[in-house]
């Protein structure tokens, strides 16, 4: 009980530590964290409502919440994968539960989907839209991110500690993922016998459901909450599962 | 004399990976082979048990294994066999009243030139992360902090990034956590190698408090001056195999017969 409570403690000093590594020594600091998101934003929009004269109303909210929200995804999974890399001095010389430091890592990925979240808040009033009472599943859908999002990083740095071409690959499958999940597209858009191979990637559900509570306000179905608790909690246990069973090998072979 | 520390028949290999692709024609053609590896004995077999409240050596020559088999009393490593097994503290010591369950004792590492630091983050920095990855709270670091500060020497040098010291300074900040830690068992790794005389009087005089309080230290050395001066009893590795065990002076004698003979 105290142990667990004193695990949180350990991952509020590496994540205080993690900001301080990010932006120590860069002018704009925390600013870039809002401008990384919001630059793909403007190019993406550019080329899809101007160029390409997307007709889609609320385009422009519709699109900044799926960058956001892969944002975090992306960066979260990267440098969640990284993680123990870079904190081999700490891993090789005490041992602590090593599982804290993954969830340090995403913990602080989270903070800045939080903070990027507020320029979406921004966005989304000024558009003219209104939050609901559907809003408020937000709240339990970001847990869930997180729980995902963690669970899965799990997988990727245990692999990675000891198959670094895993950082190569991801990137690339990132790369494709981008563009086989609905973020600058509505599933509406693609053809019926290629939606339910995108349904099949679990971005997909966490995408359409956070639209749906904002742009359509409407309650998303049984299953789809449920579907999105069983993908969470199930890619976490199984992650959590896999580091814990090889997490000893993890100081011998980084 | 209960037993603070008892390890039975401890084995520990490592993988170690074969690379015999010399050209890149080689390095082409094997690519698809599997890579060979051995199997390397770090630890064979390795027994003994350290008392409470004693100063326990361990001495032996480079790549003996000494620092393997502190990795493993520490938790980091985990043994092939073998069994590491620590005491149990008494009730009503400083866990008091928190858990009726007895606790083992609680153990603080000092391995290999330092605790681990990040590399990037200042030594106040440091000192917050690994005083709590040893069990501190924040409060009971804050509480300390003027007194590590003090202890390492480094007043004008808190905020500065970790990297930029000396290993020297490393090693006094790396020492100065431990020694603020309560734990019931210390493990030090070549804690003396690279401190200057000041630093090295620091630590004896810390060792001593250790002493007085009955705490159990385990100390690896190369300086066998250090290990009689400070150990009680001692044991000497020899690639990975128990060579020696007994008092300091025993044990040291043993080994210097080995290297002269
Ligand atoms: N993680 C590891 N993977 C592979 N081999 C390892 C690993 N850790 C240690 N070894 C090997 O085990 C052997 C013992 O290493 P160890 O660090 O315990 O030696 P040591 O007695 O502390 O030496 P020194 O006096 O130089 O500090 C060495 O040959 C080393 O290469
Ligand atoms: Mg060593």
């Amino acid at each position: 009980m105290t142990n667990h409570l004193h695990n949180w403690a350990i991952i509020w000093q590496l994540v205080k530590g993690d900001f301080k590594l990010r932006y120590k020594g860069s002018m704009l600091g925390y600013f870039w964290t809002l401008f990384k998101p919001l630059m793909l934003f403007g190019v993406i929009y550019l080329v899809f409502s101007v160029f390409l004269r997307n007709p889609m109303q609320n385009y422009a909210v519709f699109l900044l919440l799926g960058i956001i929200i892969w944002t975090f995804f992306s960066e979260a999974t990267m440098t969640g994968m990284n993680s123990l890399l870079s904190k081999r001095d700490l891993i090789t010389k005490i041992y602590f539960p090593r599982e804290v430091i993954i969830l340090a890592s995403v913990l602080s990925s989270f903070i800045t989907l939080l903070l990027n979240l507020i320029i979406f808040a921004i966005f989304y009033v000024s558009a003219g839209l209104m939050p609901g009472v559907t809003t408020l599943l937000f709240i339990p859908y970001l847990f869930l991110l997180f729980l995902f999002t963690s669970g899965l990083t799990f997988i990727l740095a245990s692999l990675y500690a000891r198959f670094h071409d895993l950082g190569h690959i991801w990137e690339v499958l990132l790369q494709i993922l981008f563009w086989l999940s609905p973020i600058v597209y509505d599933l509406s858009f693609v053809p019926e016998a290629y939606r339910q191979w995108l349904y099949l990637n679990p971005l997909t559900q966490f995408i359409s459901y956070s639209r749906r509570i904002f742009l359509i306000n409407q309650s998303p179905s049984l299953k789809q909450n449920l579907l999105l608790l069983i993908i969470s909690v199930g890619t976490f246990a199984l992650g959590y599962y896999f580091f814990k069973r090889q997490e000893y090998i993890i100081a011998e072979t980084i | 004399m209960t037993s603070a520390i008892s390890v039975k028949s401890l084995t520990k290999t490592f993988i170690l990976p074969h690379q015999k692709r010399t050209t890149l024609k080689e390095s082409f053609v094997d690519f698809w082979q599997r890579q060979t590896y051995e199997k390397f004995a770090a630890l064979s077999d390795v027994s003994f048990e350290v008392n409470r409240g004693e100063f326990f050596g361990i001495i032996g020559p480079n790549g003996c294994g000494k620092s393997t088999l502190l990795k493993i009393l520490a938790g980091i490593y985990r043994p092939d066999s073998g069994i590491v097994t620590i005491g149990m503290a008494d009730k009503g010591t400083h866990h008091a009243g928190t858990h009726s369950t007895p606790q083992p004792l609680s153990i603080a590492s000092l391995l290999e030139l330092g605790i681990g630091f990040q590399q990037d983050l200042s030594a106040r920095e440091n000192i917050f992360i690994n005083g709590t990855l040893l069990g501190l709270t924040a409060r009971q670091i804050r509480r300390l902090l003027p007194g590590i500060v003090e202890f390492a020497g480094i007043e004008n040098f808190l905020d500065l990034k970790v990297k930029n010291f000396s290993s020297g300074m490393r090693q006094r900040l790396a020492f100065a956590i431990a020694a603020h830690i309560d734990a019931d068992i210390y493990l030090c790794d070549e804690v003396l190698a690279v401190g200057d005389e000041s630093f090295q009087k620091k630590c004896f005089e810390t060792f001593a408090s250790w002493r007085e309080q009955g705490k159990t230290v385990v100390l690896v050395s190369h300086d066998a001056n250090q290990i009689a001066t400070l150990c009680d009893r001692a044991i000497y590795l020899d690639h990975g195999q128990l060579k020696s065990t007994g008092s300091a002076h025993q044990v040291i004698a043993d080994y210097h017969a080995a290297l002269a003979g």
